[in-house]
């Protein structure tokens, strides 16, 4: 498999995840949406890294790191999203606008 | 092979993450997304990655998601009728954005593919992350235990009922 | 320094430094502010009567100059003091009225709130009138010009918490700037055509050795006469002087009668040399100065207001001064400006302790409220009318007559005339003035107990009491202030006696006999013959109709453009800079909307910018 196919798939669920983050309304569904855009990023630096370059483990090292980001990410989100349900009993994202001019 | 089936198994479960109206159906669509990402990395030699893949995000992201939804989502509102301008931009925007993409890796010049590529192996990647990258090593798990520190903190119920401080 | 440079220095600096003192510092303490007023003119008198004995020669000057103000490639603006026989007489008499008027007052502002802002002011005034007398160049002079009518504006506005005596002092102090428009503007041209201007600089330029031509000279003397005749209160800027009588007393004592009125005529003869190379403009002078004493003594044949008619009559001799100046004597002017000063301020203050008992400047009241038991006023009063009227052997006779025989020689039979004309009419008002205020008859004629007087009233009476003996004194003095001043060549012995005094007594004899008859005797009508004519008192007594016609004209055009002025304020410019600031704030409205705290929009508008930099980034190949 070329690097291109990689990289098309990445692009392809990249694409999807942020389809996702600009259309759910819901908190986590948006948060589900930016993981996989997440994931996405991965791929691509792992299939760059060990097909078209010279050091596999660099990609690996990033890819870790991305991982572990990305969990810390999502357990901060998700306890936000307790606390902002508790506050508004609401966690639609067209709702919790309040910062108009 | 294993790559095809990975990536048009994680494509699916991407579309069922964005695409269907519940969000528990959502959730087990991006576990599902995640066991392709995982089936990839496989195809990429990168075994510990993937496992590390299916752990995290499978076993501990999606479960903490339920459990996000289980404490807040509002399921005995009804829903909202979903905006068609909204869902047709949001469709544009990210099209355009793949499109793009893919320009840029069709236009690049690879390198020819040297046919199925060595398994790297996780001994090597813990050697780099203790020699090389050292630093992003330690910061992480500093970023680790802050986020837990801060995900307790934050929805922890205070006597009067708001939330954490 | 030398010794009289020093003297006219201290002479400025002494009430200055007490002007100062109190209006800083001494507000709640009046009777130090008063003494130390006092004292800095009891400096200032020494100072000047030193002045006095010292420079005695004429025609000699002694100048002392530093500069102020250095232009680069143009005149450097000095500043110092300048002063000859005419400047030191002048400086004493200043002096000494003032300090007379300064101890009155101990009397007659004894109670008021204000005593000590009041002597602050006085002190005030002193410096600015002394700076002026001594100055040495005109824009100095100008400067000293504008603090006078300054201390005119606050004492005029001395009880300002009232509308008239406001309104009073914001009219005196605009009608004198309109005039001292032409005086700067006179002053510029001689700064520009000379490079300084510097008095002896000036005479100079203009005498038949200088470098003015007649055209120039003739220009520069109408616009310096105009801020002269708003000064001076003559011609059309008059009817500022009768309404300053709102101030107190004293006040009008000083400025509206001795001192800063004459200083529009000091100037007249301290440039005496310049005008006199413009004859035309001097013609002009004449008559409008001889124009002026008569209207204003038609005035005063009507007014009720005992204040007013002596305001009238200043006005009426200041025209008399400044008709002997034009007719070539500065002589004749200067000494009647002197007497004038003597025997005016007399009349001011002797009328100020008839007020001050009867509690009413009405003429007709004052008569009713025992007016004979008031002995210092009494004295006072018939001494300075016989003064003012200008019966012999007093002041104003010897001043008088030379004014006229100065007239007779140089202006012409119809001016002299005319003159004569006024002499008598000043007769007549004088006395009617006397003989309503101190009837003889049953009106107020019994003389009751009189309680002890006061030490204010002791202050009064004193200073009163010398003026009075000087009126007999001053006119002693006309030979020896003739060879003081010894203008060469310009006058013809205004002091040699002939047939014209004679006719001026008769005149003065008749108006004071047709007084009598109206006003004097027992059983009298007390009703004048100008009075008695209905539109003429109502034209006499409304200064000839001269303030409605600037009411019409005049105040309601100021009124039209400083109503446009505060549209234009108003709406195009606070309206442009609202504008400015609610565009800003509607901008900002129109801006905050891309701020939504919609977070999709933020995270689309990123990823549009992103993609496309990346897009255009890769099309480069590569980061720069």
């Amino acid at each position: 498999m070329t690097v291109a196919s990689y990289l098309f798939v990445a692009a392809c669920l990249f694409g999807i995840g942020l389809y996702g983050l600009l259309q759910r309304r819901s908190l986590v569904a948006m948060l589900i949406a930016l993981e996989l855009m997440l994931a996405a990023v991965s791929i691509n630096v792992v299939a760059l890294t060990t097909l078209a370059g010279r050091d596999g483990s660099l990609g690996q090292v990033v890819a870790l790191i991305l991982v572990g980001v990305a969990a810390s990410e999502a357990a901060i989100a998700l306890s936000l999203f307790v606390a902002i349900h508790r506050a508004r009993h609401n966690i639609d994202v067209e709702q919790l606008s309040e910062l108009t001019g | 092979m294993v790559f095809a089936g990975s990536a048009a198994m994680a494509l699916f479960g991407a579309l069922l993450a964005v695409g269907l109206k519940n969000i528990f159906h959502n959730i087990l669509g991006f576990a599902l997304a995640m066991l392709g990402v995982a089936g990839v990395f496989l195809s990429l030699g990168s075994d510990f990655l993937a496992a590390v893949f299916v752990l995290v995000y499978v076993g501990a992201v999606a479960i903490a998601m339920v459990y996000a939804v289980m404490l807040s989502y509002p399921l005995d509102l009804p829903q909202r009728r979903r905006s068609v301008p909204k869902i047709a931009a949001a469709a544009l925007l990210a099209a355009i954005v793949t499109g793009a993409l893919w320009l840029v890796v069709r236009r690049a010049p690879w390198p020819p593919p040297l046919g199925a590529p060595d398994d790297v192996a996780p001994a090597q990647t813990g050697y780099r992350f203790l020699t090389d990258y050292v630093l992003a090593f330690e910061l992480i798990s500093v970023l680790l235990v802050v986020a837990m520190m801060g995900a307790v903190m934050v929805a922890r119920r205070t006597r009067e009922g708001g939330s954490g401080r | 320094m030398s010794g009289p440079v020093l003297a006219a220095v201290l002479a400025q600096a002494a009430p200055l430094a007490a002007c100062l003192t109190i209006l800083i510092g001494l507000r709640a303490r009046p009777r130090a502010a008063a003494g130390l007023a006092t004292l800095s003119l009891v400096v200032a008198l020494g100072a000047t009567a030193y002045l006095v004995v010292v420079v005695a020669v004429p025609n000699v000057h002694w100048v002392a100059q530093t500069t102020w103000l250095p232009v680069a490639d143009g005149p450097a603006l000095a500043f110092g003091v300048f002063f000859d026989p005419l400047a030191a007489t002048m400086s004493f008499v200043v002096a000494f009225i003032t300090l007379a008027v300064m101890v009155y007052s101990l009397g007659y502002m004894a109670g008021d709130p204000g005593f000590a802002r009041y002597f602050g002011f006085l002190a005030l005034f002193a410096w600015a009138m002394l700076g002026l007398v001594l100055a040495s160049n005109l824009l100095q002079v100008l400067v000293f010009w504008e603090l006078v009518g300054l201390a005119s504006f606050l004492l005029i506005g001395f009880w300002f918490e009232q509308s008239a005596p406001a309104a009073a002092a914001r009219k005196a102090f605009l009608m004198t700037r309109a005039g001292d428009v032409g005086f700067l503007l006179g002053v510029l041209l001689l700064i520009r055509a000379l490079g300084n201007a510097t008095i002896p600089d000036v005479i100079a330029a203009a005498g038949p050795a200088g470098i003015f031509s007649p055209r120039f000279t003739a220009t520069v003397a109408i616009l310096l006469l105009m801020g002269v005749i708003g000064k001076s209160a003559q011609g059309p800027l008059f009817t500022w002087l009768p309404d300053a009588m709102e101030g107190p007393t004293p006040v009008s004592a000083l400025l509206h009668s001795a001192t800063m009125v004459a200083a529009g005529v000091f100037l007249v003869a301290r440039l005496h040399g310049f005008f006199a190379a413009a004859p035309e403009v001097m013609r002009g002078l004449l008559w409008l100065a001889l124009v002026t004493a008569l209207a204003t003594a038609t005035m005063a044949m009507v007014a009720e207001d005992i204040k007013r008619v002596l305001a009238y009559s200043t006005i009426s001799q200041l025209g008399y001064m400044l008709m002997a100046l034009a007719a070539g004597s500065v002589t004749a002017g200067f000494f009647h400006l002197t007497t004038h000063a003597g025997f005016k301020a007399l009349l001011f203050l002797a009328s100020g302790i008839f007020i001050h008992h009867a509690h009413s400047n009405e003429m007709r009241v004052i008569a009713t409220k025992q007016p004979r038991s008031q002995r210092a006023g009494v004295i006072g009063l018939v001494s300075g009318s016989l003064a003012l009227a200008g019966v012999i052997p007093f002041s104003g006779y010897f001043s008088k007559e030379a004014v006229l025989a100065t007239l007779g020689h140089n202006a012409g039979t119809a001016a002299l005339a005319l003159a004569y004309l006024g002499a008598g009419l000043t007769a007549y008002y004088t006395f009617r003035m006397v003989w309503l205020t101190i009837p003889v008859g049953a009106v107020g004629a019994v003389v009751t107990a009189h309680h002890e007087p006061s030490g204010g009233d002791r202050a009064m009476a004193a200073s009163v009491l010398v003026l009075s003996a000087l009126t007999l004194v001053l006119g002693y003095l006309g030979g020896w202030l003739a060879a003081r001043l010894g203008h060469e060549g310009v006058e013809h012995g205004p002091f040699a006696f002939g047939a014209g005094p004679l006719v001026a007594l008769a005149l003065v004899a008749a108006g004071i006999a047709l007084a009598w008859v109206e006003f004097g005797r027992r059983g009298a009508a007390r009703a004048g013959f100008a009075e008695r004519v209905p539109a003429l008192r109502d034209f006499f007594g409304d200064n000839w109709y001269l303030d409605r016609l600037y009411g019409a004209t005049l105040v309601r055009w100021g009124t039209a453009l400083s109503r446009a002025a505060r549209w234009h304020d108003h709406t195009v410019l606070d309206g442009a800079s609202d504008g400015v600031a609610s565009g800003t704030v509607w901008g900002g409205r129109i801006l905050a909307r891309v701020q939504g705290g919609y977070v999709q929009a933020y995270v689309a508008v990123a990823i549009s910018l992103i993609a496309a930099l990346g897009v255009w980034l890769v099309r480069r190949g590569g980061l720069p």
